[in-house]
């Protein structure tokens, strides 16, 4: 009995991979793949854009707008942060039940909490700020809101896990000291998670800076719009001058990320605090800018959000997604509901494509680019061109990933005529740099002794590759792609947007015609999507461990 | 020397899953003893321990603290005042300055705005400082506490038990991960203070050495039931051989 079971064990990660193997050829086959997907300009436009990847226009002008444009991103980004930050402690908070008293009350703030968290974040930033906006019009707090509150959700449920996981301890200890629970909260546990919660909090700002740049689409300034503009003028070389900001600016912020980072573990080891206090202050500082020139030069203005007017508005808008005064509301319809399933099946055949197209580009490049065996430490063994490789995929991986999915898209339908194929490319072509990047540390954080045991044995790098490596990494690449894979699930109903096919185009359209019951219907069948693809991905990731 | 019962158990019992963890046990311990309870792992020394804390509830019996019970101290913050806990080194917030975490100890008087305010500016300063002195750690007051070292975190850990002040101290295996040399340090200095306060203390130990070197009473426990419970000049070799001996050998 042990011994089957051992058995099955040995071979389930096995299993899995050619399970996901083949239902990614499956997906495969719900492309007709022919010359007719390309435009009839398609490759001449693809050189065009090319070109311009190479010559970026770097006039005066460009750089000055480009410039500006960057501080909007940059200024959005952060106001969306900080309140995202604050919904995230409070609720989070709440979420991990460390302030109630007994089991009861822990289960039910848990579950409600969870449950709000779970919502706000299922539900994509874009997706947010297309309601906001039809709900309320263009305003920039529909735009701060449509950031904060996705990713609020996101921060949320991370703080409650980091909270429920703390060593119990120094917890105890507290206790027997007679605290009560709220100076234990701040006397234990946000001590304790303090230097995870930032280093994650500057992860999610990276993401939000990109996402900042999307909500161009609600016809926010910023890089997203320049972009825009500068692609439905077909200036391809403007184009990419506005990209290499975009990309600059997620360098920076990178960058700033690490030190901050750098700066937390370090303090661990030396005594002061001086660069955490840097920081912390050159984060007020941007904090302070931000909002200051949200409200002051961009006239957002919080009461006037909330003017009888549109309130009236957002009745007349939600009333409609309920069905209130429609007498055949789509959400009821039998053939509405066909129409949608068949939308959804494509959108989650489009999903499967792009983790397969991620996955497979991030495999073939992934070995170069782990620092360890650039320098040859882990195989013992060095080549003149590896630090060249790695430096040129390092590269690819930071260009794929600083640029959001969206302007992808939005590039590509150039080159493809509609459908899920290009929503698919966009959506592996910016993954392929997160898994790329996410797997090469994988690599780098390997114990180098059994490889090394390996090549002194006399095994060659291609056997080193499948026998040493690939065992190790297999279950945390497993877990990546997962994981990856949910986010492309929330993402596919945004690259939809600009005509890639999916739930997402049809979603732009019934918001255009003001279906109201349509939306109604479209984004249940995303919730559907984003919950199914939540729980297959963590059940399988159960089964990997 | 009029003397008061700090601690009395009357046939306390405690059951793990069926298995006996305390048997039935009985002994009273007044104010200003030092004991020491040993006896091979296993015994029940920590579940002992952590039931006259609070920490985990017993089944049958009664336990009296100050001669109360201990169910009917319905408030942690006065209970805190009565009984204190040391541990291991874990006890500590690692990622907070020394101060901070000596200043915990007073978090049961403290309002929460004062509390939050301490972190700004450190409130009852003189009180940390003079409990860092006692514990020889008064130049690392400021410190990130986990860059101390294992001893000296245990150091700040009883410098937090000073400024709390309970009359009753629980050590459960209090230089279980220190080297002889600042084992013996740590226990000196424990065994000082708490005589200085005229407090109580009740200590596991895995060394009868320490014990008997130590402290004036010890409590041996063996599969949850007291083998012996005698004054340390009582305790003979025998005795101990007995206590620790395997179950194969008896």
């Amino acid at each position: 009995m042990l011994r089957q079971v051992s058995v099955v064990g040995r071979y389930n990660r096995l299993i899995l991979t050619l399970l996901l193997t083949a239902i990614f050829v499956w997906s495969l086959f719900s492309i007709h793949w022919n010359s007719d997907l390309f435009h009839a300009g398609g490759i001449p436009t693809m050189l065009q854009i090319v070109e311009g990847l190479i010559r970026p226009d770097l006039s005066t002008e460009v750089l000055m707008k480009g410039l500006e444009a960057a501080w909007i991103t940059l200024a959005y980004a952060v106001a969306g942060m900080s309140l995202a930050v604050i919904y995230a402690l409070i609720v989070g908070i709440l979420a991990s039940g460390t302030l109630t008293t007994n089991r009861v009350s822990r289960l039910i703030s848990k579950v409600f909490f969870r449950g709000i968290l779970g919502f706000t974040r299922s539900i994509h930033e874009l997706i947010w700020a297309w309601l906001f906006v039809a709900a309320v019009g263009l305003s920039p707090y529909a735009a701060i809101f449509a950031l904060a509150i996705p990713y609020g959700g996101i921060l949320g449920r991370i703080f409650a896990d980091m909270l429920n996981d703390v060593a119990q301890e120094p917890i105890t200890a507290l206790k027997s000291t007679g605290a009560s629970k709220l100076q234990i909260l701040f006397y234990g546990y946000l001590p304790l998670i303090w230097a995870d919660m930032i280093s994650y909090t500057m992860y999610r700002f990276e993401c939000a800076i990109r996402s900042s740049a999307i909500m161009s689409f609600i016809g926010l300034g910023g890089l997203g719009y320049q972009i825009q503009l500068s692609l439905a003028d077909l200036n391809y070389d403007q184009v990419w001058s506005y990209v290499y900001f975009l990309i600059a600016l997620v360098l920076l912020v990178d960058i700033w990320s690490n030190f901050v980072r750098k700066g937390l573990t370090e303090q661990k080891r030396r005594k002061g605090f001086s660069t955490g206090w840097r920081s912390s202050l050159f984060a007020l500082l941007l904090i302070i800018c931000s909002w200051v020139f949200i409200t002051v030069s961009e006239h957002a203005n919080l009461f006037e959000l909330l003017s009888d007017k549109n309130i009236q508005y957002a009745k007349k808008f939600f009333g409609g997604l309920i069905g209130v005064n429609e007498k055949h509301p789509a959400f009821l319809d039998g053939g509405s509901w066909s129409a949608a399933l068949k939308l959804t099946l494509e959108t989650l055949e489009m999903s499967l494509i792009a983790i397969g197209f991620a996955t497979i580009a991030a495999f073939l490049t992934v070995i170069p680019a782990a620092r360890n065996i650039a320098n040859g430490s882990l195989t013992s063994s060095k080549r003149w061109y590896s630090w060249v490789l790695y430096g040129f995929v390092r590269l690819t991986y930071i260009f794929s990933r600083s640029v959001p999915e969206l302007v992808w898209a939005m590039m590509i339908i150039f080159i493809f005529k509609p459908g899920i194929l290009p929503g698919a490319i966009a959506l592996a072509l910016h993954n392929f740099g997160i898994l790329g990047k996410l797997w090469a540390e994988v690599i780098e954080d390997m114990d180098p002794r059994p490889i090394r045991n390996l090549a002194s044995a006399g095994a060659s790098n291609i056997q080193i590759f499948f026998y040493g490596i690939l065992p190790t990494v297999m279950p945390r690449f497993l877990t990546y792609i997962l994981y990856r894979w949910e986010v492309i699930m929330r993402t596919t109903i945004v690259v939809g947007f600009v005509g890639a096919g999916g739930l997402g185009m049809e979603f732009k359209l019934a918001m255009s015609y003001f279906q109201y019951t349509e939306i109604t219907l479209l984004l249940l069948c995303y919730m559907i999507l984003v919950v199914i693809a939540d729980f297959a991905s963590e059940s399988t990731r159960k089964a990997v461990k | 020397m009029t003397s008061r019962t700090m601690i009395e158990a009357k046939n306390i019992s405690k059951y793990f899953e069926g298995k006996i963890a305390l048997s039935s046990l009985s002994f009273s311990i007044q104010q200003g003893e030092m004991v020491a309870l040993i006896g091979p792992s296993g015994a029940g020394k920590t579940t002992l321990l952590n039931s006259i804390a609070g920490i985990i509830p017993f089944q049958n019996g009664e336990l009296l603290i100050d001669s109360r019970s201990i169910s009917s101290y319905k408030k942690g913050k006065v209970f805190a005042k009565k009984v204190g806990v040391i541990r291991q080194q874990f006890d500590l917030i690692g990622s907070i300055a020394v101060i901070h975490n000596v200043l915990a100890g007073r978090l049961a008087d403290w309002s929460l705005f004062k509390s939050l305010l301490s972190f700004l500016v450190p409130q009852e300063k003189g009180m940390a400082l003079k409990a860092l002195e006692k514990v020889g750690l008064s130049d690392k007051m400021y410190e990130i506490t986990s860059t101390l070292s294992g001893g000296e975190q245990q150091r700040v850990a009883m410098a937090r038990l000073i400024v709390q002040k309970p009359e009753v101290i629980l050590a459960d295996e209090p230089v279980a991960s220190l080297d002889p040399a600042r084992a013996e340090d740590v226990l000196e200095m424990m065994i000082k203070f708490v005589a200085e306060e005229k407090q109580t203390l009740i200590a596991s130990l895995h060394s009868v050495e320490y014990a008997r070197k130590y402290f004036t009473r010890i409590i041996a426990l063996k599969n949850g039931e007291i083998q012996f419970d005698l004054p340390t000049e009582k305790v003979t070799d025998d005795l101990l051989a007995n206590l620790y001996r395997l179950k194969e050998q008896e």
